[in-house]
């Protein structure tokens, strides 16, 4: 499996001098699952991260047309699917999505994504989309394949509830853990959260009980696997500030991945206010944490352009890659419409993602 | 008036090397009155950094009042309003003016972005700050709004399918006109939208394209730097700051976008009108 990370931050996009070299777009993983034409092409949620992905994509089969993808939402929060009205192959007649995410209420999953689009917050409606969209609505605990790869989903600790995913591919396997707050102080459900527990407080038994089955379907979906990616966004110290947010601190990852038997660890959903040096230095004190005890778990922070394979025989050499630089113009694509008022005097710009100067 | 410059860039966040001088993030201006009054322009991923420097004023301690002023619901204008933090803090003031024909219409705008699908807040109902919402007609001869001791007057520019209010605010004989999103015909602004820029101190003006982008994309509502320049030349402003730049434009691009405008500008008789070009920090005080 080929990964490549094209966003890694939680919550918000955060542009600017302190994010350039992790990157500040939201959340979007891409993984290919070998090298043939055919392969299986899957993308792990729809963050601001899926806006540079796009333009890639768009020089491939997707820019005429023949592409095929799968998405996989792990939530439908504004920083895993914010992306989307932006992806230019969604506009393009003949390719194909085929959307997964959890079954949330009774409000259809094509409903929920295409609210995103409607008017008055977006200009082109979700069914403007021309490619073949379909959507797959999960459970908690469903299993199913993608082609030769085998995906298995298990419950997250997150308002409204997320779901992780672990692949699994040719021996090897990858298992993707975002947004989770750890499973000891609160259950965080459907309701709005009011007045947050302090965290080490007493917790209802039925509410202990369920949040111990969800810690146990986390480190079964992650056993043995060789990757870990894992929401980290917060210091233990904000951990317990916020502990009804739905996020984790890395200790908390490290410990669901060592009681896995995992191989390696990505940092992933990064603060937003995080700057690269805070985590730099946060990167190497784990790593040193994890040295002094004698452990050999691998552990990395992912940034924006990261880029490796993932075999049965491990992480492959994770090499600094550069954030691909966005050249000329291509703004979001748009169906043919007539300028307004502008008596035909525009092209209307039905295929800008080719009009890059 | 003090205005400070917290995001500028259309459409989408775009964080990345190319974008760390003018900045990445999304529409949002603040203004400070003489009276120190604030009013916030728009709500883009802008107003995330100014929440953080407002916790140490007032709004900290849950005694902020400010007017936050919409000019349409599109998300670049309006997705930092989750993150804005002073919403979280009982006791926090703020009067919302924005598009439609009346503040219900206007609460829906807002409470959909806080819909559990996609935020954990659920509703605009959980947020400790009280909102009063106005909602600004912008149709020619509607009534101006008063704030504090500030005069807001607004009219609707064309927006692809879609309006955008352009904001007028006016104080003690100073004035200030926002107008992102501004996608005129062929034949140029309307004569309300003029006379609402007419003579400004400065004008914030949306100037996403350069004019060889913005030909190939008429029907998307958005403005080159040169139709900024002409509404700058007609409505005789003292300053133009160019606004709200398309999300792949790099520094250099909009670099040369600020030098064509500024020759542009000398070359029509506008040599006295100052241009900005907006970039995140920057403030102009008049």
């Amino acid at each position: 499996m080929k990964l490549r990370f094209w966003g890694v931050r939680g919550s918000f996009p955060v542009p600017g001098p302190a994010t350039v070299r992790y990157g500040g777009n939201t959340s979007c993983v891409e993984v290919r699952c070998g090298d043939t034409p055919d392969a299986p092409r899957l993308i792990l949620d729809a963050g601001t991260g899926l806006r540079r992905l796009s333009k890639e994509l768009m020089q491939t089969e997707f820019g005429e047309g023949k592409g095929k993808a799968h998405l996989l939402v792990s939530h439908t929060h504004w920083d895993h699917i914010q992306g989307l009205p932006f992806f230019a192959p969604l506009y393009q007649a003949g390719n194909h999505f085929q959307v997964y995410a959890r079954q949330r209420d009774d409000t259809h999953l094509r409903t929920v994504f295409a609210l995103q689009s409607d008017n008055p917050y977006f200009p082109v409606p979700f069914d403007a989309a021309a490619a073949d969209v379909e959507f797959t609505e999960l459970s908690d605990d469903a299993n199913f394949e993608i082609g030769p790869v085998k995906v298995r989903c298990t419950r997250l600790n997150h308002p409204w509830i997320a779901i992780a995913f672990r692949l699994d591919y040719d021996g090897a396997s990858v298992a993707y853990v975002t947004d989770t707050a750890p499973f000891r102080d609160i259950l965080i459900e459907q309701k709005y959260i009011r007045q947050p527990p302090k965290p080490g407080d007493p917790l209802h038994p039925e509410d202990a009980a369920k949040l111990k089955a969800m810690r146990d379907g986390v480190v079964k979906l992650c056993e043995g696997a060789n990757l870990v990616i894992y929401d980290t966004q917060f210091t233990p110290m904000e951990y317990s500030q916020r502990p009804h947010w739905g996020h984790s601190c890395p200790e908390d990852a490290i410990e669901i991945v060592h009681e896995a038997g995992a191989e390696a660890l990505m940092l992933f959903h990064h603060a937003p206010e995080r700057t690269d040096h805070q985590l730099d230095e946060l990167l190497a004190q784990h790593r040193i944490q994890q040295q002094s005890i004698g452990s050999s778990l691998q552990i990395h922070a992912a940034y924006e352009g990261m880029e490796f394979d993932v075999t049965s025989a491990g992480v492959g050499p994770v090499l600094p890659a550069p954030i691909v630089p966005i050249r000329g113009n291509s703004t979001p694509p748009r169906p043919p419409v007539p300028a307004a008022g502008s008596g035909g005097s525009g092209s209307g710009g039905s295929d800008p993602g080719k009009a890059s100067s | 008036m003090k205005v400070t410059f917290y995001g500028v860039r259309g459409a989408v966040p775009s964080p990345g090397p190319e974008t760390v001088r003018y900045g990445g993030n999304t529409s949002c201006v603040a203004v400070h009155t003489d009276d120190d009054d604030l009013m916030i322009l728009d709500s883009g991923t802008g107003i995330i950094t100014l929440g953080r420097t407002l916790l140490k004023s007032p709004f900290g301690r849950g005694q902020g009042r400010a007017a936050m002023l919409l000019t349409h619901a599109h998300w670049d204008h309006i997705q930092g309003f989750p993150f804005f933090q002073p919403i979280f803090i009982l006791g926090n003031r703020f009067t919302v003016f924005g598009p439609g024909r009346s503040s219900t219409m206007l609460e829906s705008i807002l409470e959909g972005q806080v819909n559990p699908h996609f935020s954990p807040l659920y509703t605009m109902k959980n947020l400790g700050a009280n909102f009063d919402l106005v909602a600004v007609n912008g149709e020619p001869g509607a009534q101006t709004h008063r704030w504090e001791q500030v005069t807001v007057s607004a009219v609707r520019n064309p927006h692809g399918h879609a309006t955008c209010l352009a904001y007028r605010l006016e104080q003690h004989g100073r004035s200030l006109v926002y107008a992102p999103d501004a996608g005129y015909p062929p034949e140029g602004a309307s004569q309300a939208a003029i006379d609402l820029y007419r003579g400004a101190d400065l004008l914030i003006h949306d100037a996403t394209y350069t004019p060889e982008d913005r030909s190939l994309r008429m029907g998307r509502g958005y403005s080159s730097f040169a139709d900024a320049a002409q509404v700058a030349l007609r409505a005789r402003v003292r300053r133009l700051a160019l606004f709200h730049y398309d999300q792949d434009y790099t520094d250099d691009q909009i670099d040369d976008c600020f030098r064509r405008c500024r020759a542009m500008l000398d070359a029509e008789g506008g040599k006295d009108i100052e241009l900005i070009a907006a970039r995140e920090g920057l403030t102009v005080e008049f």
